[in-house]
């Protein structure tokens, strides 16, 4: 008999397993951070002998590796390998955020979305469930990072860079396997969160913090030990771009080890614990029913729930930048005492640290280019709060608030406002812990020009917590969390990039961090200053036109 | 006869190409508990979320005390206690802590009658929201739209989730409100409850009103069944023709037929006498039969429906 009607649809393979499904969940941070990771490396290449074509330009990046050596190990930095895996080589561990994020949404997302329920009711273990979504995972981490090498070659060999596919291969899979790590940790700590949140703020801050260690032996003598106790000491042994060096096969089996072992103790404690419950419950207070009215400050106005909101956020989020800042201090401080020593009597050397007005004798260049990672970390906490307020929508959590007597213009601006003092809290602290640690460790610094470079942070970090506000008037949470952090690290990698490829001024410019500039160094630039905070502004304008006008969480 | 409190005039939401709404026209007068029916998907939560100015409708208008629910949004919600169908708060909030800032976004509330409140439905206030079961999320969530004693109360599916009693005891929130001169539009597929709580009912499918009127009169769609038991088989032809006869179905080798009923039931009782009769009875339609009526997929509206009663 003749079949008639529609063709039947393929079966849909993507859906037949666990393992699959999330694997296909993957699908677009795979290409995103594959791409994306995949073609800086090829910029890199196609960018790096120009400046390395001559052996004066060959010798000034010689002597200046010494200088960023609390960085990373300036070994062969007069090759291309060399050079990238000095100047890149803990930029790229941005790649990390991803699994921090997948993986701790991997079990307690679907636990706060519910759908864990549904998923465990079918006929299937916990310990199935859990490590085919952890086998998805990893697989995702080793495709990313076969596609980064893959391209990584690819431009090597376009650019005329001799390097082996087996180590551009072995160099995403190093980045695959310090992702693997920091996943594991996220998907160990959400066992102990109620939040993916948390677990995800917590790894991240663990992530700065294992950065910061793993400096420590660069920075201070005799402090190797330190720098062991962090992950990315281990990732740093394998340098396989490096022509020469290779990479640390114990090393790489260390990291495979840790996360098999965070990630195996994770699984554990999931499948004992209650779903939707937490590993250590605290114990609830008993409940006042004559605590009526509680009294809390916070529950006044949308502003100051706002402010309760980001409160706890902020303090991390400024321990982390204040503390960086310092931590900047006391870097240059050692770098100080070894350019005087290195570049004693070289012209060269002191011609190559005159950027931007700046010399070696004040410090306060190289301070300078370091802090262009305070704008970046405040901007990154900016993506996390335009993330809540995306998903508080979305989530249907201002249904009840707008039920109330409260504008929506109100309730935006009142949640901005919240925002906007976080972020000068957390620039205020900056300046002071900043002013604290240059006083203490004896470094000069302009006290204006510090003010400027703090101070100067809050409105990029309004800018993208305003085109947060405005893209969730379209987009989902998750869309619009992904978009802006896409667009931070393109602006930041337009401006750590983009002057060494010699772009022309009008590409810089799309980057805000251009807008920064150095304060540090030129104190505040009025006119772009304005550029930021009428950007900002305008963002805000059109994000609180379009909330005022559209349907609520649909 | 008193004002309507809310008009909905030609109400049209669609979403991209799904269709919201169409078309809905309704008025509520003041006082009035008002049951809004449907089947998931029919249209309910978005003629309230529009109603809430939550969503903006394509065409028509919507009003409350006369006022734009869109343009005069801010001052409509000093009027209304409003249950979302999907409650979310925050979750790191206790359920008290939840009631106080709502009562703050409100300009404050009587502190006693919120406390009454808290002890009616039994509301344990020291949780946190994330910890409490769907019945005491519903609990803080009723409580925050009751707790101002608002003119309006526009409640969405508001005992899903309650228990029996925790129901009743709603109910009795409800029969206070009105008893208060204080007007509730309820949405629910809970036939029950709005035969006891509500004074009049509007049945929305597929995004249409399809009926409003009083619950008796929703009751009384003229269809009803009767069946007769005969002493020996009677032909079913001689029911089929006879006026006031919607459906015939024959029962019990044909000594039985059960009569699908619309108008009047004179003939059939004079068809019926010319036989031996065993026993009649006679079913009158519940809501739920109503209800489900109105719900056929038969893919048109029922021509008695086509106005509003």
């Amino acid at each position: 008999m003749r079949a008639t009607g529609r063709r039947p649809k393929r079966s849909p393979v993507w859906f037949s397993s666990v393992y699959l499904k999330t694997l296909r969940d993957f699908r677009v941070p795979i290409l995103g951070w594959g791409l994306g990771l995949g073609f800086l490396m090829t910029a890199v290449f196609a960018a790096v002998p120009a400046l390395l074509a001559t052996p004066a330009a060959r010798a000034s990046i010689v002597a200046l590796g010494p200088s960023f050596a609390w960085f990373a190990d300036p070994i062969k930095i007069d090759t291309p390998g060399g050079y990238a895996t000095w100047k890149y080589g803990l930029t790229v561990l941005v790649v990390a955020l991803w699994p921090i994020l997948a993986q701790s949404a991997m079990l307690r997302g679907e636990e706060e979305r519910g759908t864990m329920d549904v998923l465990l009711s079918l006929p299937r273990g916990r310990f199935r469930v859990v490590i085919e979504k952890v086998a998805a995972m990893w697989s995702a981490l080793v495709l990313m990072a076969v596609l980064v090498g893959l391209l990584a070659f690819a431009g090597a060999r376009k650019s005329n860079v001799d390097i082996s596919l087996v180590a551009t291969i072995a160099y995403g899979l190093n980045l695959a396997l310090i992702s693997a790590v920091f996943g594991a940790i996220a998907l160990l700590l959400a066992q102990f969160t109620s939040e993916r949140r948390a677990a995800a703020g917590w790894t991240a801050g663990l992530l700065l913090v294992f950065v910061v260690l793993d400096m420590v032996h660069r920075v201070v003598p005799n402090t190797l030990w330190v720098s062991r106790l962090s992950p990315v000491y281990y990732f740093n042994l394998s340098k396989p771009l490096v022509p020469g060096y290779g990479f640390d096969a114990g090393a790489m089996v260390l990291l495979l080890g840790l996360s098999i072992v965070l990630s195996g103790i994770a699984v554990w404690l999931f499948v004992r614990r209650d779903i939707g419950g937490v590993v250590l419950t605290r114990r609830e207070r008993p409940a006042v029913r004559a605590a009526l009215p509680a009294g809390d400050w916070s529950l006044r106005s949308v502003y100051l729930r706002g402010l309760a909101m980001v409160a706890m956020p902020t303090v991390w989020w400024t321990l982390g930048i204040a503390g960086f800042a310092a931590w900047m201090v006391i870097v240059v401080k050692q770098t100080e005492a070894q350019l005087k020593s290195l570049l004693q009597g070289s012209a060269l050397g002191g011609d190559i640290l005159k950027a931007g007005g700046g010399d070696v004798a004040t410090n306060t260049t190289i301070l300078s280019l370091l802090f262009v990672f305070l704008p970046l970390m405040l901007m990154a906490f900016a993506v996390t709060q335009a993330n809540r307020w995306a998903a508080d929508e979305e989530d249907g959590r201002l249904e009840i608030v707008l039920s109330t007597p409260q504008s929506r213009l109100g309730v935006l601006l009142g949640r901005f406002a919240a925002l906007t003092t976080a972020t000068v809290t957390i620039s205020v602290l900056t300046l002071a812990t900043t002013s604290v640690a240059s006083s203490i460790t004896g470094i000069a610094l302009d006290g204006g020009n510090l003010v400027a470079a703090t101070l100067s942070m809050i409105p990029l970090g309004l800018l993208v917590a305003a085109i947060g506000y405005l893209l969730s008037g379209w987009l989902s949470a998750a869309v619009d969390t992904g978009l802006i952090s896409f667009l931070l690290l393109i602006w930041f990698f337009i401006s750590f990039l983009g002057p060494g490829l010699s772009w022309p001024d009008a590409s810089l410019r799309l980057s805000a961090f251009y807008y920064y500039g150095a304060p540090l160094l030129h104190g505040v630039q009025p006119a772009d200053l304005a550029v930021i905070v009428v950007a900002a502004a305008v963002a805000l304008a059109l994000g609180s036109y379009r909330f005022v006008r559209k349907d609520i969480a649909v | 006869m008193t004002a309507p409190i809310i008009e909905i005039d030609k109400l049209t939401k669609s979403y991209g190409g799904r269709r919201g709404i169409v078309d809905v026209s309704l008025q509520i007068r003041e006082g009035e508990v008002f049951g809004f029916l449907g089947p998931n998907g029919a249209g309910k939560t978005t003629t309230i979320r529009i109603l809430m100015a939550l969503l903006r409708a394509d065409r028509g208008a919507a009003r409350v005390a006369g006022l734009d629910s869109w343009q005069k949004s801010v001052d409509i919600k000093r009027l209304i206690g409003y249950v979302p169908g999907e409650p979310s708060l925050d979750p790191n909030l206790t359920g008290g802590q939840l009631l106080e800032y709502f009562a703050h976004l409100r300009g404050g509330v009587d502190q006693s009658y919120l406390k009454q409140l808290i002890e009616r439905l039994e509301l344990d206030p020291g949780r946190k929201f994330r910890h409490y079961s769907t019945g005491n999320k519903r609990k803080v969530v009723l409580i925050q739209a009751f707790m101002h004693r608002p003119r309006v109360l526009i409640l969405d599916e508001p005992t899903s989730g309650l228990d029996p009693l925790n129901q009743q005891e709603f109910d009795g929130m409800v029969r206070e409100a009105r008893d208060d001169g204080r007007t509730v539009f309820l949405s629910s597929h809970v036939l029950s409850e709005v035969e006891k709580t509500c004074t009049r009912v509007g049945i929305i499918r597929d995004g249409r009103l399809v009926r409003v009127g009083g619950v008796a009169e929703l009751k009384d769609i003229k269809r009803y069944e009767i069946t007769i038991h005969f002493a020996q088989p009677v032909p079913i032809e001689t029911f089929a023709q006879l006026e006031g006869v919607a459906g015939v179905e024959k029962l019990a080798n044909g000594s039985a037929v059960r009569l699908a009923m619309q108008g009047s039931a004179d003939a059939v009782i004079k068809a019926a006498a010319r036989y031996p009769v065993v026993s009649l009875t006679s079913y009158e339609p519940s809501l739920e039969d109503v209800f489900l009526r109105f719900y056929e997929s038969d893919g048109k509206a029922p021509q008695e429906v086509a106005g509003v009663v």
